[in-house]
């Protein structure tokens, strides 16, 4: 709505100095999906929400007795939940008026739970990790109550039997992607699972070579690509395959023929009930050539042309950021101090960026733009460089005074909309299913443009192939969501999360201390 | 209904605040006001379906419904409850009130301001208010309790107007020093203080996400900025001597409106700095006098006049469509309804009262 005045240029850059410091004693910190707060896990079982706008912390929600490991938004922001050390899952609605807000429900396991998430369409449906290396799909809706392990199928094995569990490797990381249809998982063998979130089964497998452990997994909002941070200390970003062709048998047979890109082991789509073996290969690998730091985190800007990423440097403050749109070339290393960086994530409509520090700090990146002095005088304009004038034919012609007020009052003819608040104020996430392939703000409405669009023209190895062939698959993808049965199964009996069905209450703090501060800044105005 | 019914009303220092008329005297064209019915939902009236040819618009059909007598001194503001169950306001004396606009009774006096009272603004969940006053001070009010929950300071001269963020966790204030402040509500202290005008800033306005802020002065100008970072990034002149004095977001902040000295009223579209309608036709030389965007029926736009009379433009024609008579003085605030077709006005010196009007329906657009 006010982009164009604020940032004329419709650009997206990356952040590139701290704008401000919050204390937080953090652990880590996420944006919510409005990207108004800002919620903190913290080493003594709380967790904070931040207020952006006012660089407050205006909600504490204290539900753990040790480390919280993960937060995650629900999509309008209503819920947010917390994973701990202590083996819980605590789930908050801060539409509770009451501060401390109330917990709204907990999920109990056996062991510490590593991270968890929301399903990005319905918060009652939980992805949870635990320290033991398995990953759990929890479904609180009350139709269909269940907590479902998701299990590895390895190779000459059926889902649900146990032999050979010890060939199994553990699951290190476990994300939905942006539309909730599958999950990926990663593994310590470096291994990438996928599950189809509505039949909690395992329908691909992707062997990352010289991978190691997998330590992270990022997607762009259009879920069209993927970074992963493993512990061979690259960042790898890759383009998705479709799994459309992983159907119910019915659909595969019109979608599967350009899928089968030429690298796949079997030329025709595996049946529905097997795995889907493939090697992904990486279209970059972003690392540190000289250091070889590990990353602690990485992210993507909001339309998916830039990544940050967090180092794990012992003794810096070093967000890396790279160029997706220019083939991925290194653009810039901020420094953020000397505290140590923890984690990092990137604002999910800005260019701003919040790190944390070991010593619980938050700094948030953000773009300055330059004071445009012109701004303050009416009716001028700033050029860049001088400008011959150049006088119209009729400028300075003396018009009569009749014809210019008709024109004037012919111009105030036209309708003007004061009501109507345009739908891309609100955020993407609101969106059905369908539209939110197209919001990717890079500006490519054309469904299959994003990926060849952004990624350049000269791709690394691997891409050629697997880039050209994804395109029709992304078609294949539209037509399917339409009548997407995930996403059918996903919004049955769905949470209250309603667009614009809640608002933060402001809590004024109780502090009587107004008075007592204007005194204290009258005393030290009498010693200075 | 009322969420104040039934309280303790010893805050009513003043006694002759409650006194409310049914009938003006002195408006005997207007007079015959029927007892009150309740007019909350009033279902559309059955509409003949528009013809497509006939330009013909529909016209508002306002009436006098009730005038609230209590204030002693000039009204500066008045302002509905975004939940439309209270009217505030406020004037030259140190104190807020608050009214039912369902019955025009007068419910409670909010005291603690020592000078005088220029803006009143409502948070938006409506349990909140804050006073701009003349005591340097901004006081931030619980209404259900009529206790000073905040009192922000910082404004070294009169502050004149404030208003609130959507989210309400954001207060803007424009003081007579030419400074705009930004203050954090939860908290009470001033985050920001953009040296915005060289002289009064007379209205300051959020955008809907408040990403902008937008501000008038006595000095002329009409100012943008970003609420993130306190740049200026646009400064509006009207033209030639017309002094801005009243300026807002249109409700889907695309543009702006504002009311000049020049007795004219501008909608902007600040994006490419050009003045898309005007409206023209009541008398603005010499005060502070607000406009506001009517949504609930037809669109128009309402303003108060040094003719002691209430205008109502249609939206996109810039025609009067109704004007509104019964003030003895100049009409300088005026209020529209968040959610009914209600109108409240407030003047000055020698009327000192509110007056509410009521649209029946007839006039609503289909």
């Amino acid at each position: 709505m006010n982009e164009a005045l604020i940032n004329p240029f419709h650009t997206l850059s990356h952040p590139t100095s701290i704008q401000t410091t919050l204390p937080a004693a953090a652990l880590f910190a996420k944006f919510d999906p409005s990207g108004r707060f800002l919620a903190t896990g913290r080493h003594n079982g709380a967790a904070e929400i931040w207020d952006l706008e006012t660089k407050n912390d205006i909600r504490c929600l204290d539900g753990h007795v040790k480390p919280v490991t993960s937060v995650d938004w629900s999509r309008n922001s209503r819920y947010v939940l917390t994973s701990s050390k202590d083996w819980n899952i605590v789930v908050w609605d801060l539409a509770s008026s009451c501060d401390p807000p109330q917990r709204y429900s907990t999920l109990r396991f056996d062991a510490p739970v590593v991270s968890a998430s929301f399903h990005p369409k319905n918060s009652k449906i939980i992805l949870a990790l635990l320290t033991t290396g398995e990953a759990y799909l929890c479904d609180t809706r009350k139709g269909s109550k269940s907590r479902t392990q998701l299990h590895e199928v390895v190779d000459g094995e059926r889902a649900g039997a146990d032999s050979g569990s010890s060939r199994r490797s553990y699951m290190t990381v476990a994300r939905f992607d942006p539309q909730g249809k599958y999950i990926f998982i990663g593994t310590s063998s470096g291994t990438l699972l996928v599950f189809r979130t509505r039949t909690k089964t395992m329908i691909a497998r992707h062997k990352i070579s010289g991978a190691n452990v997998m330590k992270g997994l990022e997607f762009t909002r259009n879920g069209h690509r993927l970074v992963t941070n493993s512990s061979d200390r690259t960042l790898r970003q890759f383009i998705l395959p479709s799994y459309a062709h992983l159907e119910t048998p019915t659909t595969s047979t019109p979608t599967t023929a350009p899928h089968s890109p030429s690298s796949s082991p079997s030329p025709q789509p595996p049946p529905t009930q097997e795995i889907w073996e493939q090697d992904l290969e990486p279209t970059h690998r972003f690392n540190d050539p000289i250091n070889k730091t590990a990353w602690h985190a990485m992210s993507f800007s909001p339309d998916g042309e830039w990544l940050a990423g967090g180092a794990a440097d012992s003794a810096a403050h070093k967000v890396y950021v790279w160029d997706l749109s220019n083939d991925g070339q290194f653009v810039s290393a901020l420094d953020g101090g000397r505290e140590p960086l923890t984690h990092l994530h990137w604002h999910p409509k800005k260019s701003i960026t919040a790190s944390t520090t070991n010593q619980g700090n938050i700094h948030i990146w953000h773009c300055p733009n330059p004071e445009r002095w012109g701004a303050f005088a009416g009716g001028f304009e700033e050029v860049d460089e001088n400008v011959e004038y150049e006088e119209r034919e009729d400028e300075f012609d003396i018009e009569d005074e009749a014809v210019l007020l008709e024109r004037k009052m012919k111009a105030e003819e036209e309708d003007v909309d004061i009501d109507t608040i345009a739908v891309a104020t609100s955020p993407p996430s609101n969106e059905p299913a369908f539209s939110k392939f197209n919001t990717s703000k890079a500006g490519t409405p054309a469904p299959n443009g994003d990926t060849t669009a952004t990624l350049g023209t000269t791709p690394q190895d691997g891409l050629g192939g697997t880039g050209r062939s994804d395109s029709p698959g992304d078609m294949a993808m539209h037509v399917d969501v339409s009548i997407d049965p995930d996403a059918l199964w996903a919004e049955e009996d769905p949470d209250d999360d309603v667009p614009g069905g809640w608002r933060m209450k402001v809590l004024m703090e109780d502090t009587d201390d107004s008075d007592d501060e204007h005194d204290k800044v009258g005393l030290t105005m009498i010693i200075s | 209904m009322d969420p104040l019914a039934g309280m303790d009303d010893s805050s009513t220092d003043d006694e002759t605040a409650s006194q409310t008329t049914e009938d003006d005297p002195q408006v005997p064209e207007q007079s015959h006001i029927p007892p009150p019915a309740p007019i909350v939902p009033l279902p559309p009236p059955p509409q003949p379906a528009p013809s497509t040819s006939a330009p013909q618009r529909e016209r508002p059909h306002y009436q006098q419904r009730h005038i609230l007598r209590g204030h002693t001194k000039s009204i500066s503001a008045v302002k509905f409850s975004p939940d439309g169950k209270l009217l505030a306001s406020c004037g030259a004396e140190t104190v807020a009130k608050l009214w039912s606009p369902e019955t025009g009774e007068f419910i409670r006096n909010l005291a603690g301001h020592t000078e005088g009272l220029s803006d009143i603004a409502w948070s938006s969940d409506s349990l909140s208010l804050a006073t701009a006053s003349d005591d340097t001070t901004i006081r931030i009010w619980d209404v259900e309790t009529g206790v000073t929950r905040k009192i922000l300071k910082g404004h070294t001269k009169w502050v004149f107007c404030l208003n609130y963020s959507q989210a309400s966790n954001l207060l803007v204030s424009g003081g007579c020093d030419g400074d705009v402040r930004i203050w954090n509500v939860a908290r009470g202290k001033c985050m920001k203080t953009l040296h915005a005008h060289l002289d009064y800033v007379t209205a300051v306005h959020f955008n809907r996400d408040a990403s902008l802020i937008v501000s008038c002065a006595l000095d002329g100008l009409i100012r943008i900025w970003n609420t993130s970072n306190g740049q200026c990034l646009k400064t509006l002149a009207e033209g030639h001597d017309a002094i801005c004095q009243h300026v807002q977001f249109s409700p889907n902040s695309k543009y702006i409106l504002s009311t000049a000295h020049d007795s004219a009223i501008r909608l902007w579209d600040y994006q490419s700095t050009r003045c898309l309608k005007t409206y023209t036709g009541h008398v603005n030389a010499k005060y502070c006098i607000s406009a506001c965007f009517s949504v609930t029926g037809g669109k128009w736009i309402v303003a108060g006049s040094e003719d002691h009379k209430t205008y109502i433009w249609d939206l996109q024609t810039r025609e009067i469509v109704q004007v509104l008579e019964g003030h003895q003085d100049v009409v300088v605030a005026v209020a529209i309804h968040p959610i009914q077709n209600m109108i409240a006005t407030g003047s000055i010196d020698n009327d000192l009262t509110i007056r509410l009007w009521t649209d029946r329906g007839r006039g609503l657009s289909a």
